[in-house]
């Protein structure tokens, strides 16, 4: 969400005032909770903290942000979308932390949410990725009757349009991930071949359907372009602990490296820029983030001044 | 005990066996855990033609995959063919579609009964000169390649287009109670990721054709061709289980029609042939059959081959096998030709496979596939590593813990993980950064060795007046396991530009000239 200037809340609140007040009763759609855009993601704050304690990690991460209240309001459906990706065990660094994932969707349940859903289309079989990343036993830990891990549908992926599509002008999208209020988007830190950096803006690539090998063609702007359909209301880079070579599947302990770090920001660029700096990169370096700045999603901007 | 009892008993062991099976069949695939739960190929390790496959095979015979079959074979020694009217799941499908298809009676001659025995002999001599067939007609590999290959992808099919269709269709009534039970389905009784085998229309051809022999003769397959069968029969000879009268009653005759393995003949009572269905001391109108348990078992009926007949299939085996294994080496010239991990060499493995296909329905990724010619004649439905189709999971050790009688051997991870499949080789007139100088990269992202085995070198290329720098993939021999993953995810259309070949495969006897 954006920060909103009080003029600014002032105007809003009388557009949509008028607009009830036109239309009477007919139930309407939340104006001030439209995903933040381009022109103002500038002003988007990004929190980093470190910790050992990954619970609250977690929630002094997002408590810098304003706690999750901020992005999920009551009654809501949110999907929560880690990297579930492969075969690896959590000391391997290539999936999410189970911790981040479970502590995530508890601070979705604080905030009301009615129904988290959590999936990720992986590259490894799904039932191994799901058991050795730990991220199913851990959300199945939680035993509520919100809370859904579930492997993908076949059923439920839909072909879109991208407007303004710059590499893909059409794919597959899994429509529960479109269906939901927020989306949250909770990418693991590795190094990756083609793209350098895996981070959030990657991570997107678990809810596309298709041959998404055709997206290394040109990885940068394909990210773009399906991150254009894909909102993330909020991202959550898990770097506790970082893969720096052999990724994104990795499976050597050496390349691992224990940072304890998190970092979110509604701002999908500004958190994938900061993650890229933990790796010793400049995020411009970095052509996915770079793009993902150039095409409206986000901003590069790092300046003390956006830290929350 | 007197009819009705023992038949209804049988007939209820029957079926139960039958679910057993199917629920250990379903059972056959990755729920959750590294190692499966059940022992589900359970139905092989009871086979003794699986025991007699593995026995003239080289290496050591397997005693810990396969004493079950051995004490199967034993019980029989004691019993009689009881596994044939009672457990068989080929049997019992006979026994209960037979109504279907229509009973014949054409009573072919008695005579036919010895087939079985001398396809076993013939496919024992062709066993002990180097060629095995057993698995070509074992009665338990037909029935699971029959599930494996063709009905369970079938009810798949169907079944998922069946869900997909009312989920996109909304048709009231109908399509929340479809979508409602989709979730018991998914969970239960469809397999995770769709199967699908090419061998699917062959393997129900093979079905219905045992299916129809119904029409002839009732139980034709087990009274005259079964060699699992024949092997239970030769045990059977001097079973405990006597039924008197020991031959047709002269005032009733019954017997001989109404017997559903012909057991029992003018002069004697078969034990080979029996399949203690205990139907005849049910039909027999003056209740004269009796079955006894004795402890010195009675003088059984001649086998009666003829010498003419046993010397000319012992002779066809003998001659077929070494003309067969003459032929010159086909997986030596055919670098596709992929096993799965811990498959023993070439020569024994084909040996030693009973091509029940169990490693087939258990591969996690879908890779293993039956092969047609593409391992030889005698290679028919052994399994092949297809990694276009799908790739071999690092982490798994599936096939190996199925395989029933070793010829995947059973590896812990760590082995599993060092077992050279085929090493990866680039198609550079086809792949991207070879070919016309884009990015790809995907085999890189996927390759799961520890270290990658695909690499990548930043190098500068010209593409037509544009100078590009471009990653380039590369192969680390030596790290390269042949997994297939690579192949199994190159995103280029038909096939894929990288592949695997069975160079430097672990199992591969090393040529100490060479």
């Amino acid at each position: 969400m954006a920060r909103m200037d009080r003029r600014e809340f002032v105007r809003r609140s009388l557009q949509v005032a008028a607009v009830s007040s036109a239309v009477g009763g007919v139930p309407l759609l939340d104006l001030l909770s439209f995903p933040a855009r381009a022109a103002e993601v500038g002003g988007v704050k990004l929190a980093v903290r470190k910790g050992k304690d990954i619970p609250a990690l977690v929630g002094e991460t997002l408590g810098a942000l304003g706690g999750m209240a901020i992005f999920v309001k009551r009654g809501e459906t949110v999907v929560v979308k880690p990297n579930i990706g492969w075969d690896r065990t959590v000391e391997q660094g290539a999936n999410t932390h189970p911790l981040v994932v479970r502590a995530v969707i508890e601070h979705c349940l604080e905030a009301g949410a009615k129904d988290v859903r959590v999936f990720d289309r992986t590259c490894n079989d799904p039932r191994r990725c799901y058991v050795q990343s730990g991220i199913q036993e851990a959300v199945e830990g939680l035993k509520s009757e919100r809370v859904k891990i579930e492997h993908m549908d076949r059923r439920a992926y839909r072909e879109l349009d991208i407007a303004n599509g710059k590499d893909l002008t059409r794919w597959s999208f899994y429509q529960p991930a479109l269906d939901a209020d927020r989306f949250i988007n909770l990418p693991v830190a590795k190094h990756h071949g083609i793209s350098t950096l895996t981070l959030g803006m990657k991570n997107i690539m678990g809810v596309i359907g298709g041959n998404r090998g055709r997206l290394h063609q040109n990885i940068a702007e394909s990210l773009a372009d399906i991150n254009s359909v894909v909102h993330s209301t909020l991202t959550l880079v898990d770097a506790t602990r970082i893969l720096t070579a052999n990724g994104p599947q990795g499976g050597r302990l050496e390349d691992v490296r224990v940072l304890d770090t998190l970092i979110a920001s509604a701002d999908i660029v500004a958190a994938d820029a900061y993650a890229a700096t933990l790796f010793g990169h400049r995020p411009e370096e970095i052509a996915t983030v770079a793009a993902g700045a150039r095409r409206g999603l986000g901003s590069l901007d790092l300046s003390p001044g956006r830290m929350a | 005990m007197r009819f009705p009892a023992w038949r209804h008993l049988r007939m209820a062991c029957q079926i139960l066996c039958l679910l057993a099976f199917l629920w250990l069949f379903l059972q056959t695939e990755y729920r959750g855990s590294d190692t499966l739960r059940y022992p589900v190929s359970l139905l092989f390790r009871i086979d003794p033609l699986a025991a007699l496959a593995a026995a003239l095979a080289p290496g050591d015979f397997g005693w810990l995959l396969l004493w079950p079959a051995l004490l199967l074979a034993a019980l029989t020694a004691l019993f009689g063919r009881f596994f044939c009217g009672w457990i068989c799941p080929l049997g019992t499908t006979l026994d209960g579609v037979g109504k279907l298809v229509g009973r014949g009676r054409l009573s072919p001659r008695p005579a036919w009964r010895r087939i079985k025995y001398y396809l076993l002999v013939a496919m024992t001599a062709a066993a002990l000169f180097g060629v095995q067939l057993f698995g070509l007609l074992d009665p338990l590999s037909i029935f699971l390649r029959s599930l494996t290959f063709s009905f369970n992808p079938a009810f798949n099919l169907v079944a998922n287009s069946l869900f997909d269709f009312f989920y996109r269709h909304p048709v009231p009534l109908v399509s929340p109670l479809v979508n409602g039970s989709y979730d018991f389905f998914r969970d239960h009784l469809l397999a995770f990721h769709p199967p699908a085998y090419e061998l699917a229309l062959p393997t129900l051809a093979i079905f219905l054709g045992i299916l129809l022999l119904e029409r002839v003769e009732r139980r034709f397959w087990c009274k005259n061709l079964c060699p699992l069968g024949a092997l239970l029969g030769l045990c059977s000879r001097r079973s405990l289980v006597t039924r008197a009268p020991a031959k047709v009653c002269d005032d009733c005759r019954r017997c001989l029609s109404e017997c559903r393995s012909g057991a029992v003949t003018e002069t004697t009572h078969r034990k080979d042939e029996c399949l203690l269905c205990f139907d005849c001391s049910g039909f027999c109108p003056a209740n004269r059959v009796v079955f006894t348990l004795g402890l010195r078992p009675t003088a059984a009926g001649r086998v009666d081959l003829t010498r003419r007949g046993l010397v000319t299939s012992l002779a066809a085996g003998a001659l077929v096998a070494p003309v067969a294994g003459s032929a010159p080496n086909l997986w030596n010239r055919d670098p596709y030709l992929l096993r799965p991990p811990g498959s023993l060499a070439e020569t024994e493995f084909l040996r030693r496979c009973i091509r029940c296909g169990e490693c087939m329905k258990v591969c996690i990724g879908g890779a293993l596939h039956p092969a047609l010619l593409q391992a030889g004649l005698s290679g028919f439905y052994t399994p092949l590593l297809v990694p276009r189709i799908g790739y071999c999971e690092y982490n798994c050790t599936l096939c190996g813990q199925v395989c029933p009688t070793g010829a995947i051997g059973l590896l812990n991870l760590a082995e599993k993980q060092k077992a050279v499949i085929g090493i990866a080789v680039f198609d550079q007139d086809r792949c991207l950064p070879f070919a016309r100088g884009e990015e790809c990269l995907v085999c890189e992202e996927h390759c799961p060795t520890g270290e990658k085995a695909i690499v990548f070198v930043e190098k500068e290329v010209w593409v037509g007046s544009e100078m590009r720098r471009l990653k380039v993939p590369r192969l680390i021999k030596s790290r390269c396991v042949g997994c297939g993953i690579c192949e199994t995810r190159c995103p280029l259309e038909g096939a894929s530009a990288i592949r695997v070949i069975n160079e430097g495969e672990s199992r591969r006897a090393r040529d100490p000239w060479a």
